[in-house]
């Protein structure tokens, strides 16, 4: 629709001729989504995975990100060292939040992407290294999901890089 | 001629009419089954005010006193009671008394059960202070603002005896009068002022009552300070809202309203419906509908005191949703959260000592002093 | 007529712009201000305020008695001053608090920064490794009063931008380094999150750089490049002056729109500029009480400074 409002405009402005092209070059590169970004993570919130396992590589060079498709709390919405299952390459795989956008509190930081880690059901990562810094407040959190013969959740964090 | 005539006529009508009368009123007697449908009084309780509900602020006439002459009434007021607390911003404990009760000799003990006296604060504001273990907490500054004691009504007296023939079913609690806030007395009516004859204080501008028992009553002129409540205990706080006016139900409620746009006309913030047909075809009591907001007493209560100033008499209290605006009155109390009550004898009936307002700020000892140094955990 | 009575009104609103001092710390009202004679009493200074502070309402400037306050105090401290909102103000409270925030500044060293500095904050962290936590970056917003005044940093560190609240009173926080002092064009530089990340990227382990003593703090007129849209807010609606390429990535109909919400005429309005800030009068009686306070600390800090800039060489010849 806006492509066909574009081409009308390339035709009846010939002068804006070279910047609208440009413009239409730019969208189809990038795959732009025109949905407002969501603060929240919730269901169909897109996120940004960030180890070096093959599928999110993958995933994340072909520029169609994991989708959130449930988030393991009650609130139903994903806060820091939340369990999310996500939609990545039309598989379902489950992950862990280890960066947020929205507004934190004083001494926490404040990512300009939502992060994932990808980790298998008993809390192994599928990557091996994360390659961004990661907030330490989830040293404690992590560690306190983690019950005894359940998922092991710490085992995110031995692959962490860096803390902030 | 004319004049007469309508003399005559206007006596004739008259003669009639007390004719008719009469004979309306043989009839009522004769028939005399008059319909009671009321009881002829109100069967709700009357409201009586308390005798010092009195009007305050007196009219303001041209005495044509000169400029000397009032300036003489005024010295002649402060020289009675000191200066009115209102010109100083610390508040006033070297108020001059007139006279002051000793605490009676006897010393009466503190059990779980008794009440004791409340006190009448303003709210001055909020900041945060932070605990030991790093966390922040928001506190709400509450300054004790002059109170003195007024007068002490043992339960016989205090409140209308309802019904004067249950005599087991007395008051329980007597009753103190609280004042705060000295003020000139020229500007009050003299009956508001014959209320602190008795208690050597000047006229305050704000009085409350507070329900206590008898073994917690206070001598008239006992000044009460923030030494009346200790860091660490727990208060009830009890002010009036602030007052929103007539608001819709948006605001009111935190109703959601509705679209700004997709069809939707003239009612982006209205409630919607408000109740269902059939049987239950009516609005039912308890909806929520637009209305009068704020402007409410409300009773905060379990608030921890976490620090308290002798000098400014401030005491800083948990929390920042205390009712009412910055400067506005409110009432504090000792709880009566069951589990956050006193556990241990307060200052009963009050703090006599004299207070040192040289003395630095009382901190519980949670608080993170802000002279201290900086926090810094330990490692496991 | 008609030219003198305009004449008249413009004299008349200088006349209170003058009077009014902003709170912002723009460098142009600062100018306005300076030049600000001190005179006349304001109406809103409380009864109780004024017997708090006698010798500060007094109207005499030229008494030598009182210490003079430096005039760029209320941008070296601004959370000294209260909240202009009239209904939560009050004297006592204000006092209580600033108190506090003296007696804070006795354990920790608070230097003065602004927005755009570029500063490490280190603070205690019950979650991290060490029990601390350092984080670089520059300062991108400074706001609240009191002891709520906070600022926050921002990084760009692994190629993952990342900011941090900090909370200037907070006690867990343990060292405050300004590494390089110095202003940008804007009021806040929220706009770098929509900037490529080169423009908000610091090295972790910068040197501090030292200024002049006495040599005013550079500006440093920097303009960012955007992103192409979509971005976080709509920039071209806010006049900024740091930004480089607003132009290239908006339409006729954002230009359009953003004409539309405009207020030039806000700038004229005195109620609204007198509402949002303190007047002068009651910021001098504010900075009176904690002058001296500040001050020394000040010179303890210029102490500190010599030393650590003096290395003493390891080896002898």
């Amino acid at each position: 629709m806006a492509l066909q409002i574009l081409r009308r405009l390339t035709s009846t402005l010939p002068v804006t001729n070279i910047t609208v092209s440009a413009t239409t070059n730019t969208c189809q590169q990038q795959l732009l989504h025109t949905t407002p970004a969501c603060c929240e993570i919730r269901k169909l919130a897109r996120l940004r995975v960030v180890d070096n396992s093959e599928l999110g590589k993958r995933a994340m060079a072909e520029g169609r990100p994991p989708r959130c498709i449930h988030v393991y709390n009650k609130r139903g919405v994903g806060y820091i060292g939340d369990k999310v299952l996500v939609a990545i390459k039309g598989q379902k795989k489950k992950g862990i939040l280890v960066g947020l956008k929205q507004n934190q509190k004083p001494k926490q930081p404040k990512f300009d992407s939502n992060n994932l880690v990808l980790i298998d059901d008993n809390g192994t990562p599928l990557g091996t290294r994360i390659h961004v810094p990661i907030p330490t407040v989830l040293r404690t959190i992590l560690k306190e999901k983690t019950v005894a013969k359940g998922a092991d959740y710490t085992k995110v964090l031995a692959i962490a890089s860096r803390y902030v | 001629m004319c004049m007469a005539k309508i003399w005559l006529y206007k006596i004739n009508m008259i003669q009639n009419i007390c004719f008719q009368l009469g004979r309306l009123r043989l009839g009522s007697c004769i028939v005399s089954s008059v319909q009671v449908r009321e009881k002829g009084h109100l069967s709700r309780p009357r409201l009586r005010n308390p005798y010092w509900n009195l009007r305050k602020q007196r009219t303001n006439t041209e005495d044509l006193v000169t400029t000397e002459n009032k300036q003489f009434i005024n010295e002649l007021a402060c020289e009675k009671y000191g200066t009115p607390a209102l010109s100083k911003s610390i508040q006033s404990q070297e108020n001059k008394l007139i006279q002051t009760n000793d605490p009676e000799e006897e010393i009466r003990s503190w059990t779980e059960k008794t009440r004791r006296c409340g006190v009448i604060a303003r709210k001055i504001g909020q900041y945060p202070l932070w605990l030991k273990n790093g966390k922040k907490v928001r506190t709400t500054l509450l300054q004790i603002a002059d109170n003195h004691v007024i007068k002490y009504m043992p339960p016989e007296e205090c409140g209308p005896n309802k019904n004067p023939s249950s005599e087991h079913k007395l008051n329980k609690y007597g009753c103190i009068l609280v004042g705060a806030e000295s003020t000139n007395p020229t500007m009050l009516t003299k009956e508001y002022c014959e209320i602190f004859r008795g208690a050597g204080v000047a006229p305050k501008k704000n009085i409350m009552r507070f329900m206590v028992s008898p073994q917690g009553a206070i001598a008239p002129g006992t000044p009460l300070n923030v030494a009346h409540f200790r860091v660490g205990e727990y208060v009830d706080v009890r002010g009036k809202t602030v007052d929103h006016g007539f608001q819709g139900v948006v605001k009111r409620h935190g109703f959601k309203g509705m679209p700004a746009s997709h069809g939707v006309t003239k009612t982006h913030r209205r409630a919607g419906n408000i109740g269902g047909g059939g049987e239950k075809g009516r609005v039912w009591p308890g909806t929520k509908m637009p209305g009068h907001m704020g402007n409410r007493w409300r009773v905060l209560k379990g608030l921890r005191i976490w620090r308290t100033n002798a000098k400014y008499n401030v005491m800083w209290v948990q929390g920042s949703a205390v009712p009412g605006p910055t400067g506005g009155l409110v009432y504090i109390y000792d709880t009566l959260l069951p589990l956050r009550k006193l556990k241990e004898a307060p200052p009963f009936p009050t703090f006599y000592d004299e207070v040192d307002t040289t003395s630095e700020d009382c901190w519980y000892e949670q608080m993170h002093k802000f002279k201290d140094e900086t926090i810094v955990y330990k490692s496991e | 007529m008609n030219v003198s009575r305009a004449m008249s009104k413009r004299w008349a609103q200088q006349c209170v712009f003058n009077r009014i001092v902003a709170f912002s710390t723009k460098p142009t009202q600062h100018a306005a201000a300076v030049s600000e004679p001190a005179a006349e009493q304001e109406t809103v200074a409380t009864p109780a305020a004024a017997t708090a502070q006698p010798a500060t309402t007094t109207p005499a400037p030229t008494t030598a008695r009182k210490p003079i306050v430096p005039s760029n105090y209320r941008f070296i401290y601004p959370e000294f001053l209260p909240d202009p909102k009239v209904e939560w103000r009050n004297p006592i409270r204000e006092k209580l608090e600033r108190l506090d925030m003296l007696d804070r500044r006795r354990q920790i060293d608070l230097p003065e920064f602004y927005v755009g500095s570029i500063m490490a904050v280190t603070s205690s962290d019950p979650h991290a490794a060490g029990k601390t936590s350092r984080f670089v970056g520059i300062c991108i917003n400074r706001d609240r009063c009191g002891l709520r005044s906070r600022f926050v940093l921002r990084n760009v560190i692994d190629h993952q931008g990342m900011e941090v609240v900090y909370e200037l009173y907070d006690p867990t926080i343990q060292k405050v380094e300004v590494l390089r002092l110095e202003k940008r064009l804007d009021d806040n530089l929220f706009y770098l999150r929509d900037a490529l990340p080169e423009y908000s990227t610091f090295d972790e382990n910068m040197e501090a750089e030292h200024l002049e003593e006495g040599a005013p703090v550079p500006v440093n007129d920097i303009k960012v490049v955007l992103r192409p849209r979509p971005w976080l807010e709509r920039w071209e609606r806010q006049n900024l002056l740091g930004v480089a390429n607003i132009d290239q990535y908006i339409k006729d109909k954002h230009r359009k729109s953003a004409e539309k919400v405009q207020k030039p005429w806000e700038k004229f309005d005195m109620m609204k500029q007198y509402r949002s800030t303190i007047p002068e009068e009651e910021q001098k009686e504010v900075f009176a009480e904690v002058h001296t306070e500040l001050h020394s600390m000040e010179l303890q800090r210029k102490r500190n400074k010599r030393k650590r800039t003096f290395v003493k060489p390891k080896q002898l010849a």
